[in-house]
Formats: structure tokens, C-alpha cells, sequence
């Protein structure tokens, strides 16, 4: 699915050096690492929002390089750490800005658009509150909206910034529990930054843990030997 | 599908309504004019009769100037808001107004041949406004809170306004008086002559209006959003740019300053149509803006043989406070 080889990853100066790695479609990853280990610039590499310094990234076997704008984004789906809301703007139509890679230069939806729109608000569990303004919504509710919105791009990748910073336990487990449902049922390949490691362990979520400059997948660790791990110093 | 039924109904609502409001205005004034005059005016025009000249050489430019100005402003600084997703933002407050100011007062008082005609007033307040928006744009990227926009655009207007003093104090009396008395700003200052360019200006800004609703729809999310969701930021802004120059530039020049209307318009477009859908916004800051700044015009001539009041000074009268009411909604 994403396929790294010799990628150098940062922002200006290298910041952290993939050698090879491939992450599989159905599949969700934990991207884990101190403040400042590159999280982020990790994301938005594969993004294109920050420029891949060296080496290559492909997404089923093409090169993020080589994509245009409406190509990623038809391939890449990217959700913020928080949405805050907009005013006026009502969940149905928040998601259905999701479509926007697939309508025309109108920007309308069709009616299949809108069935899966209003498929995706079922799957996620947000169909009661669709004609609801997303300001008046609870951060939970709203992190939810951000995913479904994601998940109408109907991309085979889904990338997420700190999802669950903002949220609640409850809302933390309930987030996780999408996701999952999301990666086996959809067979996308997700990755999350967190720091929430009980979390991810609890549910026994594949690690991707950023140390020393470089990067190696981890699963089956106790919160001990996961923190030592993010802990060694060069 | 309830939302578009109620937009559409209030569209609906407000075109009939708005005729009322353009009957209203050719009528208030001095001289008393019969509906028969302004039909004859149009269709059977006497230029002997003095009624039918008035109605056709003052009346008739006076409202369309309104409802240009109006429109295009509030449409302007819908386009602003959306771009820099800052309900604030506006082509006064952001100093597009005084970059075209700035570019008239230079031609007007330094009496350059070139831009002493009509055509030549235009297009200063263009490259004026487009150079202000230029600058707007680039300061943007170096900022991070809302509130600090603002003070750069009102910094931006402080300095052109101190420009602007001093070619006064070095210009001679006679372009002086031309430009104090644009600078008060009226609607009666445009020809039946420049209507047509006008109006065809005008359209080309809505036109390019309409093209830009799906990559407008999107930067409610913000730009970076919007670029994962397939938008091309950079051209979209230009665009954003050459309309929100063009309408500031051509309005400037012909009716001068004119404040907040394009702050407090798209606020309150929004407001009523409560939709971030901007097919209808664009509609609805077309109706209400013309609108707005026509009954501000009616009751300016209302009061207009107790008190000279200018456009600019009404619009800021209602408008200033209107920004601190969405400062205090916004920021609480």
C-alpha cells in the first residue's frame, strides 16, 4: 500500500530517515514518538503539504511525487487533531465537502453522492445529528464528523493528526473503535499519531515508533518496554 | 434539502421586495417625478422635457451606481472573509479602499496628464487596489491571529491617509478641490455614459464569482483543507484577488471611499441565509448589498435639505459598530 524506500523525511534538515518500510491496506498504525520526533512532518510528507527531501514514497506503486492535486486527493484522506466547527455549516453538508474531489466545477452533489454520504454517517454513527449546525456539537461529536468527512473522500488512505488529543476516555475508545471498523471493513491503511499508549495497547494496535532519527514498527510491547524504547538516546 | 427550500424562498422574497426599494429611491428627491416620466424616460425619451432628463441623466445612474456599489462591494468582502477565513476582513478594513484612494489622490493631485481622464481614474484605483491586495496576501502568510490582519490593513490605511495629506499640502487649489470632493464619496458622481463599463465590469466580476463557488465551498475549511481536497490555493487566490481589485478599484474611483459595507454586508448575508454554501451567498450579498446601499442612499436623500451627508460617513455611522458586534460574538 505505502511503500518508503530511502525516504528522507523533515522540514529543510532530515529529520528522521525511512529506509523501508510498507505499510498494508486494513490495517491501522499507532505513529508514536517524544514531542518534536517528526510525527507531523511524517504525516504531511506523505501528504505533500512538506516536500519528501530524498529517496521515494509511493502509494500503490506510485510515487506521491508524481501525483496531481486531484489525484491525492483521491488517494489521501487527512483529518486534523481538532475541528473547531464553522458557523452556518451543517454536519450533512460538512460532509459533503468530502465529495468535492469527484463533483464537478459546481461543485454539486448527485444523488449517489449523497447516499454515501448518508451510508457513511450510518456506519459512523452520526446519522441522528446531520441536520445539526457543527458548532453546536460536543469535540466528540465533531471529531467524528471530521472522520466520516474523511471517509466520504473514499480515499485507501487515511491519515490522522492526534485524533484523539482533545477527546475524552469514553470518546477515545469509541474513536479507536471506528477506526478499526473503518480499516477491516473498508480495507484502508491507516495511520494515526498519538501519545496515548494505553490506548493503543489495550486494543492491540501496531506501532510505528519514531526514535533516533528513524523509525521502526513495534507491536506486542508493554507500556514499559514501549516508553524505553521512545526513551534511548543516541 | 429544507435549508435550500428556505434560501430560495427568501431569494424569492427579497427580489420582489427589492423593486419597492428601487422604485423608492429614483422617486425621493427634490423634483417630484411620475412613473409615466421614468417609462417615457426609457421608452419615448424627450430631452425637452425636464422631468424625463432628470430621470434618465440623475435618476437612473444614481441607483444602478447604488446597486453596483452595494453588490460589488458586499461581494468583494464576502470573497475576503472566505479567503482569509476571517469574519473581519473587508476591502476598507484591509486597506484595498486605501491603496485605490492612494492611487487616485496621485493622479488627481498631481495632475499627470495621463491619469487626468476618466479612464485614467479608473484604472489607478485598479492597480491601486490590486497593488493593496497584493501586499494584503503576502502579509497574510506572516500572521497567525485574526485581530493582527485587521490592525495591518488599518496601519496600511493610516500610512496611505498621511501620503495622502501631504500631496494636499503641496498641490495646487484647483486639484485640491477635485479631489476633497471625491473624496466625500457620492453616488451621484457617475455619467449615464460610463454605465455600460461599468455594468460590463461588474458582470465580469460575478461571473468569475460563480466560477470559483466549489473552491470557495471548500476554504471554509481552511486553505490547507481545501488543498487536500484537490483546490489549486494558489490560483484560486488570484482570482479572489483580481475580482475583489477590480470591484474596490471601479467603485472607488466613481462613488470614492464608501466603509464597511462590505465588512458588515456578508455577515449579515450569512446571518440570514444561514448557509456556508456560497451559490447563495454570492446571491444573497448581491441582493442585500445593493439593497443596503440603496435605502442608506434614500435616506441620505431624505435628509438632504437639512444636512449634506455624505455616503461614506452614513456607512460608517451603522458599520463600525456592526464590527463590534461580530468582534464581541466572535471573540467571546
Amino acid at each position: 500500500m505505502i511503500h518508503f524506500k530511502q525516504a528522507e523525511i523533515g522540514y529543510k534538515n532530515p529529520l528522521l530517515k525511512v529506509t523501508d518500510l510498507t505499510l498494508e491496506a486494513g490495517n491501522v498504525y499507532a505513529l508514536v514518538g517524544r514531542n518534536g520526533s517528526g510525527k507531523s512532518t511524517f504525516l504531511r510528507t506523505i501528504t505533500g503539504q512538506t516536500t519528501l527531501l530524498a529517496g521515494e514514497i509511493s502509494i500503490n506503486s506510485v510515487s506521491i511525487k508524481n501525483a496531481n492535486a486531484i489525484d491525492k486527493s483521491k488517494t489521501i484522506a487527512f483529518v486534523e487533531s481538532k475541528f473547531d466547527g464553522i458557523d452556518f455549516l451543517t454536519v450533512a453538508n460538512y460532509l459533503a465537502l468530502g465529495r468535492a474531489p469527484y463533483t464537478n466545477t459546481l461543485g454539486r452533489l448527485n444523488q449517489a453522492d449523497w447516499d454515501f454520504v448518508n451510508q457513511v454517517a450510518n456506519e459512523i454513527g452520526i446519522e441522528t445529528f446531520l441536520q445539526k449546525e457543527t458548532l453546536s456539537l460536543s469535540d466528540g461529536e465533531r471529531q467524528l464528523c471530521a472522520i466520516a468527512r474523511a471517509i466520504v473522500q473514499e480515499t485507501p488512505v487515511l491519515l490522522l493528526d492526534e485524533p484523539s488529543a482533545f477527546l475524552d476516555y469514553a470518546n477515545k475508545q469509541i474513536l479507536v473503535d471506528k477506526l478499526l471498523q473503518i480499516a477491516s471493513e473498508k480495507q484502508k491503511c491507516i495511520v494515526f499519531s498519538t501519545h496515548d499508549l494505553d490506548l493503543c495497547i489495550e486494543n492491540k494496535i501496531e506501532f510505528i515508533a519514531l526514535k533516533n532519527k528513524s523509525l521502526q514498527k513495534a507491536s506486542g510491547l508493554s507500556k514499559l518496554e514501549l516508553i524505553s524504547l521512545l526513551e534511548t538516546k543516541s | 434539502m429544507i435549508e435550500t427550500q428556505r434560501i430560495n424562498w427568501f431569494l424569492v422574497v427579497s427580489l420582489l421586495i427589492f423593486p419597492l426599494i428601487a422604485y423608492f429611491h429614483l422617486t425621493v428627491g427634490q423634483q417630484e417625478i411620475s412613473l409615466t416620466d421614468f417609462k417615457n424616460a426609457i421608452f419615448a425619451y424627450d430631452s425637452t422635457n425636464t422631468a424625463q432628463l432628470l430621470a434618465k441623466e440623475f435618476r437612473f445612474p444614481r441607483l444602478i451606481m447604488a446597486c453596483v456599489a452595494g453588490a460589488g462591494l458586499s461581494l468583494a468582502g464576502m470573497l475576503m472573509q472566505t479567503l482569509f477565513n476571517n469574519p473581519l476582513a473587508g476591502p476598507y478594513v484591509l486597506g484595498i479602499n486605501s491603496g485605490a484612494s492612494l492611487m487616485v489622490a496621485i493622479s488627481l493631485l498631481t495632475g499627470i496628464q495621463f491619469f487626468g481622464t476618466n479612464l485614467g481614474l479608473i484604472s489607478s484605483a485598479l492597480i491601486g487596489a490590486f497593488a493593496a491586495g497584493m501586499l494584503m496576501m503576502t502579509v497574510v502568510g506572516f500572521l497567525k491571529s485574526q485581530v493582527s490582519l485587521l490592525l495591518v490593513g488599518l496601519m496600511f490605511g493610516s500610512f496611505t491617509s498621511a501620503i495622502v495629506s501631504f500631496l494636499e499640502i503641496s498641490s495646487k487649489a484647483e486639484q485640491l478641490k477635485s479631489f476633497t470632493l471625491w473624496s466625500m464619496g457620492s453616488l451621484q458622481n457617475v455619467l449615464l455614459e460610463q454605465i455600460p463599463l461599468i455594468l460590463l465590469l461588474f458582470v465580469i466580476g460575478i461571473i468569475l464569482s460563480a466560477l470559483i463557488v466549489k473552491p470557495l465551498n471548500l476554504l471554509v475549511l481552511g486553505e490547507n483543507a481545501a488543498s487536500l481536497l484537490g483546490i489549486k490555493i494558489q490560483q484560486t487566490r488570484i482570482i479572489i484577488l483580481i475580482i475583489t481589485a477590480l470591484f474596490t478599484g471601479l467603485i472607488t474611483a466613481f462613488c470614492g471611499p464608501i466603509a464597511f459595507v462590505g465588512l458588515a454586508v456578508p455577515n449579515i448575508t450569512r446571518i440570514l441565509l444561514k448557509t456556508q454554501n456560497h451559490f447563495y451567498l454570492i446571491a444573497g450579498n448581491l441582493l442585500i448589498g445593493s439593497a443596503f446601499l440603496v435605502l442608506c442612499d434614500i435616506l441620505i436623500q431624505v435628509v438632504e435639505s437639512e444636512i449634506q451627508l455624505p455616503i461614506n460617513v452614513l456607512t460608517s455611522l451603522i458599520g463600525a459598530p456592526f464590527v463590534i458586534f461580530v468582534l464581541i460574538r466572535k471573540m467571546k
